[in-house]
């Protein structure tokens, strides 16, 4: 039943006359996310007010805003009519793939976001390939949406086509290879940081280059010159622990106290630019795509 | 060749691709925001349309630089 396909461990098993491979982690996190979010929308549904005239509680003040911003920056270029039937959709899909990108940060042993998994990405693309179609059809009529793919000359089919299934193709691969080009990111920068930070040396160095800058930058920009400052002095104050230990024969553990914090700061600043930056504007970029091939099918 | 050579060169090629493959996106993404930034300058009140547009256009001119990851990914983990 399980096998195991490079790192990641699947289960596999026949579904008539082909061989389906799962991946339990991404199923089982992709599913979470899903019910996570659910709960999250049923709560935000029950803070609006009954009565319109009341005062807006929280809850809902937060929904209108993200809807607003969904309304007004995802879709404000689609037309005033499609505008009010994508919102729904359009909102969902940003939350959903919102909340697996954050979801790479949260610090669960085994956890990986389900948007590293090109199954994940590629299946959202197809549902808004499907999407296309179907709001062309809508829009135009079958026999005219077919016939788009005849424009502007009938030799262009081919062509037309090939384009289609590239976007579709693109449009998936781009939120996978960001996301787990960041997730690699990750996992080579620490190591290789590390390896750096073992020595006093160079930790020592380090200290010495935050102080300087510290006491240079404090003349014009005063709170970054505090905190690199202070980061110099609490990695001096490491260092010479660090020494001082290691003369009185105490055996020093593999990664020293400078190595732990050099490798918690590094970690929390690639963390934040790679797990929640880098995934809000991807996020941002995959639903502005979704509704750009909308709305170029349906009109 | 012996395996010590294949390893080194798919490490070579995997370099090459991801880096030969930057340079387009790159040049492509630096022209779009510095002309997006230049119509800011100009038309502060269309800076939201911009933003909007800029994103979309970046991300298009990503793809072939997602495309080498993707190669480079390949070449080092699955080939």
């Amino acid at each position: 039943m399980f096998a195991t396909v490079g790192k990641d461990l699947v289960l596999r098993f026949p579904l008539g006359p082909i061989s389906v491979a799962l991946n339990p982690v991404t199923l089982g996190a992709s599913l979470g996310l899903a019910l996570l979010l659910l709960a999250f929308g049923l709560w935000l549904r029950r803070g609006i007010p009954q009565d319109p005239e009341a005062v807006p509680a929280r809850r809902a003040v937060f929904l209108l805003a993200l809807l607003d911003f969904v309304e007004n920056q995802v879709l404000g270029g689609v037309s005033e009519k499609l505008r009010r039937s994508l919102l729904p959709l359009i909102a969902t899909l940003f939350l959903y793939v919102l909340a697996c990108n954050l979801s790479s940060i949260l610090p669960i042993p085994g956890m990986v976001a389900p948007t590293q998994d090109l199954n994940v990405t590629l299946g959202l693309a197809l549902l808004v390939y499907l999407l296309t179609h179907l709001y062309g059809i809508r829009a135009k009529g079958a026999f005219r949406h077919v016939k788009g793919y005849l424009e502007p000359i009938p030799i262009m089919l081919p062509m037309n086509i090939v384009g289609d299934m590239g976007r579709t193709l693109s449009h998936g691969f781009r939120l996978f290879g960001n996301i787990l080009g960041g997730a690699i990111m990750l996992a080579v920068a620490i190591p290789v940081l590390l390896r750096f930070v073992q020595s006093p040396f160079f930790t020592g160095l380090l200290a010495t280059v935050l102080v300087l800058l510290g006491l240079v930058l404090r003349r014009w920009k005063k709170l970054w010159g505090r905190v690199a400052l202070s980061l110099g002095m609490v990695l001096l104050l490491l260092t010479a622990l660090e020494l001082a230990f290691s003369r009185s024969g105490v055996d020093m553990a593999r990664f020293g106290l400078s190595a732990l914090a050099v490798g918690s700061v590094a970690s929390f600043i690639l963390n934040a630019f790679f797990g929640i930056f880098a995934g809000t504007i991807q996020a941002l970029v995959f639903t502005l795509l979704a509704a750009a091939y909308i709305q170029v099918a349906a009109e | 060749m012996g395996p010590e050579l294949v390893q080194a060169l798919k490490y070579l090629a995997a370099g090459l691709c991801m880096g030969i493959g930057a340079i387009g996106p790159a040049l492509g993404e630096g022209r779009i925001g510095a002309s997006a930034l230049e119509s800011m300058a100009r038309q502060p009140e269309m800076a939201n349309t911009l933003l909007r547009n800029m994103i979309i256009a970046d991300a298009i001119a990503e793809t072939t630089g997602i495309y080498s990851l993707l190669i480079a990914i390949m070449i080092l983990f699955v080939v």
